[in-house]
């Protein structure tokens, strides 16, 4: 517990100096690049495909924000610009995280001002529990898994055969050509 | 994991037994110049091992053998407390995959009859994966009834993966997918379940239909791999998750609809 404690604060005092930064940094590039389509900024996020110009810079803070450490800071500021952004659309990075398991990155696909998909860019591998963070089953079509042709197969996994439905198998054509 | 190219097609020999209502294929690499009577007969007597192995555990834990201890515990002539020790370490087992799948799986019908038939033929290639390891055999391919369980690689001397194909439950004469084991790294079991078994041995907590027709899971351990796509074909997509997030698996689960459900080692 007391780690963890340790941890919270080490994170809140990050959370505030990365505010200070950002607000800072948020200035000057408000002022001077008033064309970054690209949405770089401050945080090290990048956004693509942003439409709105000025403001999609401060929307991939936004994004970052969301991803962990930085916890709100930096994004109250960007909200009203998130929702321009997200109604046009993109791609945004959010930047890397600093968790217990290593670093972690993920971005965000947003359409339709929904967040079509989200994107784990960076996961640590020093955790089985962290690597499983991306280890869910998602839909797919039948051209995206991995393709077999009964040709190119050593073997064959299916729903429990019986002996006289074995016979008809793949398997067992499988078999025969090895006996 | 390296895929096995056209240019060197592994040469293979296999034998078969017929066992647990299902067929048992015992398939090793063997290359024509290598296939001496020696190494013929080594074949025949490691499937002399499995398919002994097999018969023992079938005998025992059999629904359908009339004089099997499980028979005889079903209609009530042996109590669980006087069942032998196999029996009782096989059912603490299943037991505990109860537990651990939230009732999803569960080691009895409907009727409260001791049925470890979901979890025996997975406990069976295990067993008879350790037996042909001890043999001192390195490159295997064990497939119970479309449970798989691999060891080394289909060339022997290579790193090239065995390829494992998933039977379309729309049409079983197709594959829908491929999946490699072995092969030095990674995983080497790999079991299917399909909810045309129900009323066979996947007995669901609920009373409701499938939302899967068949799942498939691939794991290091087949007892795994074997009681996760079953129960994950028992628990739908909540089971479905519990066991991405629980277990270093991976899963291509088929809806009803012909719909896939992938995780990330089963996509291209």
């Amino acid at each position: 517990m007391r780690i963890r404690a340790v941890v919270s604060a080490t994170l809140a005092s990050v959370g505030i100096l990365v505010a200070g930064w950002q607000s800072g940094t948020h200035v000057t590039t408000t002022s001077s690049a008033v064309g970054t389509a690209a949405g770089t900024n401050g945080t090290g996020s990048t956004g693509t495909g942003g439409g709105t110009a000025g403001s999609s810079g401060s929307t991939g803070s936004s994004a970052s924000g969301s991803t962990g450490t930085s916890g709100s800071t930096g994004s109250t500021g960007s909200t009203g610009s998130t929702g321009a952004a997200a109604t046009a659309g993109g791609t945004f990075a959010g930047s890397v995280v600093q968790t217990r398991f290593g670093p972690v990155q993920v971005q965000i696909s947003v359409g339709s001002g929904k967040i079509s998909e989200v994107t784990a860019l960076q996961l640590t591998n020093e955790d089985r529990r962290s690597v499983q963070i991306s280890n869910y089953a998602a839909p797919v079509l039948r051209s995206e898994v991995l393709q077999a042709q009964s040709a190119n197969v050593q073997t064959v996994s299916g729903a429990t055969v019986t002996s006289s439905a074995y016979l008809t198998s793949l398997q067992s054509a499988l078999d025969a050509a090895h006996l | 994991m390296q895929p096995t190219s056209e240019l060197d097609r592994p040469e293979l020999k296999a034998r078969t037994f017929h066992c647990m209502g299902t067929v048992v294929s015992l398939t090793v690499p063997a290359r024509t110049e290598d296939w001496t009577p020696a190494a013929d007969a080594a074949l025949a007597a490691a499937t002399g091992v499995v398919e002994q192995l097999f018969r023992e555990l079938d005998d025992r834990f059999s629904l359908y053998r009339h004089g099997s201890e499980a028979s005889r515990l079903a209609r009530g002539e042996l109590s669980l407390r006087e069942a032998s020790q196999d029996f009782r370490n096989r059912y603490a087992e299943a037991a505990e995959w109860r537990l651990l799948t939230e009732g999803a799986f569960t080691p009895e019908r409907p009727d409260g009859v001791p049925d470890l038939s979901g979890l025996v033929k997975g406990f069976a290639i295990k067993e008879a994966g350790a037996a042909l390891q001890s043999l001192g055999l390195g490159d295997w391919c064990l497939n119970a009834g479309g449970d798989v369980l691999v060891a080394g690689s289909p060339i022997m001397g290579s790193r090239a993966s065995w390829q494992a194909g998933i039977v379309d439950p729309q049409d079983r004469k197709t594959l829908i997918a491929a999946y490699p084991l072995g092969g030095g790294t990674g995983p080497g079991a790999l079991a299917t379940s399909g909810s045309a078994e129900r009323g066979d041995h996947i007995w669901t907590s609920g009373a409701g239909i499938s939302e899967f027709h068949q799942v498939s899971v691939a794991a290091a351990d087949i007892v795994i791999a074997d009681v996760l796509a079953t129960a994950i074909v028992a628990g739908g997509i909540p089971m479905l998750n519990r066991a991405t997030s629980g277990w270093d698996v991976e899963v291509l689960a088929i809806r009803n609809d012909g719909g896939i459900l992938a995780t990330a080692g089963f996509r291209g």
